[in-house]
């Protein structure tokens, strides 16, 4: 091997252009398929809907009025609630979900993949005994919340109900969404790179903000819009944690689709949100790669 | 390049001016590593202390309700081991979600790598759909799929005169979709900025394109996969409101068992049978454990890690 | 003896202003029980001695003149444990009925929305009869042929020939039970027996401890009985009097939950609750055993709801869904579901084999007089006022 590296970048062996394009095609193919059928589909039969009335029975009846997206917009607190509740879960998501990742993916040695596994092995069990579990956990009498009670003296002590409650329950459901991301990206830093930066000269904490951060980010942009983005709609764990004292979105479109059958009307709300969502994680994501290097040649 | 020895790192020679390398300095990075380790260890309490109280429970000897505690027995077991109805149930979940798991794995991963190939353009609208999979609330798009399958299966029957029912398939299909986008944005997040050389180096030493995807795209971008894999799987293991109302008669997952339970109260059979699932993952988990440090020791490895070894292997 | 009571009775509900239905009820439950009272012993399957097991059942009853084989699969959409086991086992061995398959919904939403999407392929669901009529309009159940359901004879007429089903051509009830007020009298001063009583109790002593169920149509029935109003109202300046009642309450409210509350009442978090009778043989057995949990059913009046059978568009086993028709409602084997559901049956002959425990129960067969206070719900979910109502009294629980 010389001792010099030519430094223009070899191309790999280029094939014709037809073999790339078809090549592409054969990749992106069955996602591309997927998408179109269940997913653009599906989401053109509720913007139709979303502009009928509801059919005397429920359901949908073919017409053209706005008033689903007016009456949407009159009662914006469902929205705001769940956009409350979702910034507190992701933000508890990442301040529990973060250093479990680090650590994993660089001190872990040997025992990372037996982590990672235990990480997921808890929702193999039903997701609604897990959440009983929790009544009995946080519950009065021998729970914690009849312990602390006891302790400080008061016996209407309840947290159960509450939004601590909510909270709990949400990191506990989405905390694989966070670290998963976190940990695939952190997983593949470079030790060497960190050695490099110390030898060099850096601080600890210059170390971590210009190597290990923008290494991190990817993971980071995916864990907060993983984890955020569900928990937009979710209600079931407010519900039976929070003992429904809050409504979410969720709770709107239950009500909307199941409850008063209003399939337009929930069609309509559905559309909202989905695109405030979707502005939103543009305008994230948009925010996140200013500046960012964004050519990535292909390794294929 | 001199053929003599690199020299050594001392102290020395990695002490540069202005750098603070105290003691303090030492004690608080030992701090920070303890409070990582603690930090972990009480994630995994938290975790599990659930799962805890579900095994717990599963010894209830109650009759009804699995909140109170009445005493220890194994006749939950018992029930979980002769009700066909929850076996058949586990199955159906089996049956949905591995196929989803596979399904979603092997086209995310497709995606995320033949994504960077096309156009910014294409690539930006495949984003949004992507993000959009993801921002629709599962009620919306479970009633939706069923209102697509629902017109679509009695166009084909009127058409072509097949009777085509709700069942596995249409399940597996609906979990697919979300899957999909999950397994793509991991593999993304592994890739992006992934270290090209390795590559580069690879086709200079005149590589096949397949072949250095085989010896070094895949085995880098495996635990991405591997946990695509694992979260796929999760989910659709899980899932409840999607699977509602894409099933059929007879393909009724576990947690449709247990959700309709709740109406007339969720017996410790439900802990029994989710305490036979763990019991199985743990000990298969441990058992893949044991036999690869087995594995290790025999061929004198030093390396334990299944990611690796399987990305060694496949080498 | 009877004919006087039938008047008496006659007067009061001229008086209370109940409707049609009610009467019904009233007369034909008294009818009916007088009769029996009078004849032990006549005509009918009430005549066959009430032998000990279910299996029994192969022995009574006429059998439903098949139009053709009967199929050896029978799909069934249903609440979960709806069905004793024992009639079940007991089914499939007489008609080789094989494959039964029981498919498990969470809630007549559910079932509603999957109905409405498309879903297709089961023979039998049973959904709470109010959904009845918007099914037959949507076409989504079938009309049935009740020459071969002969077995449906020994319904009680009360529950025949109602709103939702005038010409009794598509359902063939199941059971049927109300919606009232559990409370446990160790934790409250006063056993609340009105709504008005319930609503002093929730924002008094039971303020932060009351539960509703999470269900429209339930809760709507507090503040518009409290008003002297129909549940079924949708008299808008009626309707908004309720709103302002249940504006009133909702920061007092603890929970809306249908299916934890019974273990609320159980533990104490709870002590009062808009709810079923459901906890009444479950979480809360021991303590109504105790004397210190029971269940009212209000003064002003309450809904109830009844439960049906209906055989869906496309079933595909049509033959077996008949003959499971048919047995359902077999004497013994309606007995052994009230006996394992204890869900009052509407089916007088039923009555004979019925645990006397279970009969002698108020709160699930409730006495004539409080019968007449019942009103059958009808699903106004299409009602935008009662939504927005129900929408804003969920934002505003807890405070």
């Amino acid at each position: 091997m010389t001792a010099e590296v030519t430094h223009d970048v070899m191309e790999p062996a280029k094939p014709g252009r037809l073999r790339n394009g078809l090549l592409t095609t054969l990749l992106v193919g069955p996602a591309a398929l997927w998408y179109v059928v269940l997913l653009v589909l599906p989401l053109a039969i509720v913007v139709i809907f979303s502009f009928g009335t509801r059919a005397k029975n429920g359901g949908y009846e073919p017409g053209f009025v706005f008033d689903n997206y007016i009456r949407a917009l009159e009662r914006p607190d469902p929205f705001i609630a769940s956009l409350a509740m979702a910034s507190a879960g992701a933000i508890g998501c990442l301040l529990v979900g973060l250093p479990l990742a680090y650590f994993i993916a660089t001190r872990a040695g040997k025992r990372k993949s037996l982590l990672i596994l235990l990480l997921v092995v808890p929702f193999w069990t039903s997701f609604l005994i897990r959440t009983y579990s929790w009544l009995i956990i946080l519950g009065p009498d021998n729970g914690l919340a009849g312990v602390l009670g006891g302790i400080v003296g008061d016996e209407d002590f309840r947290i159960l109900g509450t939004p601590v409650a909510v909270l709990i329950g949400l990191v506990y459901g989405y905390l694989p969404l966070m670290v998963f991301p976190l940990y695939v990206t952190l997983e593949r830093m470079d030790r060497t790179l960190i050695e490099a930066s110390k030898d060099l000269g850096a601080a600890r904490w210059a170390t971590f903000r210009q190597i290990t951060l923008p290494i991190a980010l990817p993971g980071l942009v995916t864990g907060t819009i993983l984890v955020f983005i569900p928990m937009m709609g979710e209600y079931v764990i407010p519900q039976i944690l929070g003992y429904g004292r809050t409504y979410l979105m969720g709770n709107a479109l239950v009500t909307d689709f199941l409850e008063a059958r209003n399939w337009p009307s929930g069609s309509a709300r559905a559309v909202f949100l989905i695109m405030i969502m979707f502005a939103t994680i543009a305008g994230y994501l948009w925010f996140v790669n200013r500046g960012r290097q964004a050519r990535d040649v292909s390794v294929l | 390049m001199t053929a003599g020895t690199i020299p050594k790192k001392t102290a020395a020679t990695t002490q540069l001016p202005g750098r603070r390398e105290s003691r303090s300095f030492d004690r608080w990075a030992a701090l920070v590593e303890g409070w990582l380790r603690a930090h972990t260890i009480l994630v995994y309490v938290f975790l599990y202390l659930p799962i805890f109280v579900v095994v717990l429970f599963a010894f209830n000897d109650t009759n009804r309700r699995v909140t109170a505690w009445d005493g220890f027995s194994f006749k939950w077991f018992g029930v979980a081991l002769g009700d066909t109805v929850v076996q058949k149930a586990l199955l159906n979940s089996f049956l949905v979600a591995v196929p989803t798991a596979v399904l979603a794995t092997m086209f995310g991963t497709m995606a995320a790598l033949g994504l960077q190939r096309v156009g910014k353009k294409s690539r930006l609208f495949f984003d949004a759909l992507t993000y959009t999979s993801i921002i629709v609330p599962e009620i919306v798009i479970a009633l939706a799929t069923l209102v697509l399958f629902a017109t679509g299966f009695d166009f084909i029957q009127s058409t072509f005169g097949i009777k085509l029912n709700f069942g596995h398939p249409t399940i597996i299909a609906a979990h697919v979709l979300f899957n999909i986008s999950l397994v793509l944005l991991l593999v993304r997040a592994r890739l992006s900025g992934m270290d090209r050389t390795l590559v580069e180096a690879s086709s200079d030493l005149f590589a096949t394109p397949w072949r250095t995807f085989v010896q070094i795209t895949f085995p880098m971008l495996l635990p991405a996969i591997v946990a695509g894999f694992l979260l796929s799987f999760t989910f659709s293991f899980d899932d409840y409101v999607i699977t509602t109302f894409t099933s059929g008669p007879g393909s009724s997952t576990l947690p449709l068992f247990i959700f309709g339970q709740v109406k007339r109260g969720v017996t410790p059979e439900t802990n029994a049978v989710a305490t036979i699932i763990l019991a199985f993952t743990i000990g298969m988990l441990l058992c893949a454990q044991m036999v690869l440090s087995w594995q290790n020791r025999r061929s004198g490895r030093k390396g334990g890690d299944m990611a690796s070894l399987v990305a060694e292997q496949s080498g | 003896m009877a004919e006087r009571d039938l008047e008496a009775m006659l007067a009061r509900m001229a008086a209370n202003k109940v409707n049609r239905r009610s009467f019904l009820a009233t007369s034909g439950l008294l009818g009916t029980s007088a009769f029996l009272a009078a004849c032990s012993g006549g005509g009918g399957s009430a005549s066959a001695a009430p032998s000990a097991a279910a299996s029994a059942a192969a022995s009574t009853g006429a059998s439903a003149a098949p139009a053709g084989d009967v199929e050896s699969e029978l799909f069934v959409y249903n609440w979960s444990d709806y069905i004793s086991p024992t009639n079940i086992d007991a089914f499939k061995a007489e008609f080789g009925v094989d494959n039964f398959v029981y498919d498990i919904f969470a809630n007549n939403e559910e079932l509603i929305a999957k109905l409405q999407g498309g879903a297709s392929g089961y023979d039998i669901c049973c959904p709470t009869a109010e959904y009845v009529p918007g099914m037959v309009e949507e076409g989504f159940i079938t009309k049935l042929d009740m020459s071969r359901i002969p077995n449906a004879a020994t319904m009680n007429p009360a529950f025949q020939s109602l709103w939702w089903d005038p010409n009794n051509e598509y359902l063939v009830p199941k059971d049927y039970g109300t919606t009232g007020i559990l409370w446990r009298n160790d934790l409250v001063t006063a056993v609340p027996e009105s709504w008005q009583a319930f609503k002093d109790l929730v924002v008094g002593e039971a303020s932060g401890k009351t539960v509703m169920v999470d269900s429209m149509g339930d809760v709507m029935v507090f503040p518009l009985k409290l008003l002297g109003y129909s549940l079924n109202s949708e008299v808008e300046s009626e309707l908004e009097e309720a709103r302002q009642i249940l504006l009133e309450v909702a920061p007092h409210v603890l929970a809306l939950d249908s299916d934890t509350y019974g273990d609320k009442m159980a533990n104490g978090e709870a002590s009062l609750t808009l709810g079923w009778t459901g906890p009444l043989g479950q979480e809360l057995a021991d303590l109504v055993t105790a004397g210190t949990a029971g269940y009212s059913v209000p003064s002003e009046g309450t809904l109830f709801w009844m439960d049906a059978w209906v055989m869906l568009a496309d079933a595909p086993h049509p033959n077996a869904a008949y003959e499971w028709l048919n047995f359902i409602q077999r004497p013994e084997v309606q007995a052994e579901e009230t006996n394992f559901n204890l869900y009052a049956t509407p089916n007088d002959a039923a009555k004979e084999f019925v645990d006397p425990a279970i009969l002698a129960n108020p709160a699930i067969f409730p006495p004539d007089d409080v019968v007449a206070s019942l009103e059958g719900a009808k699903d106004l979910s299409g009602s935008a006022q009662r939504l927005d109502i129900w929408e804003e009294f969920k934002s505003a629980i807890g405070g």
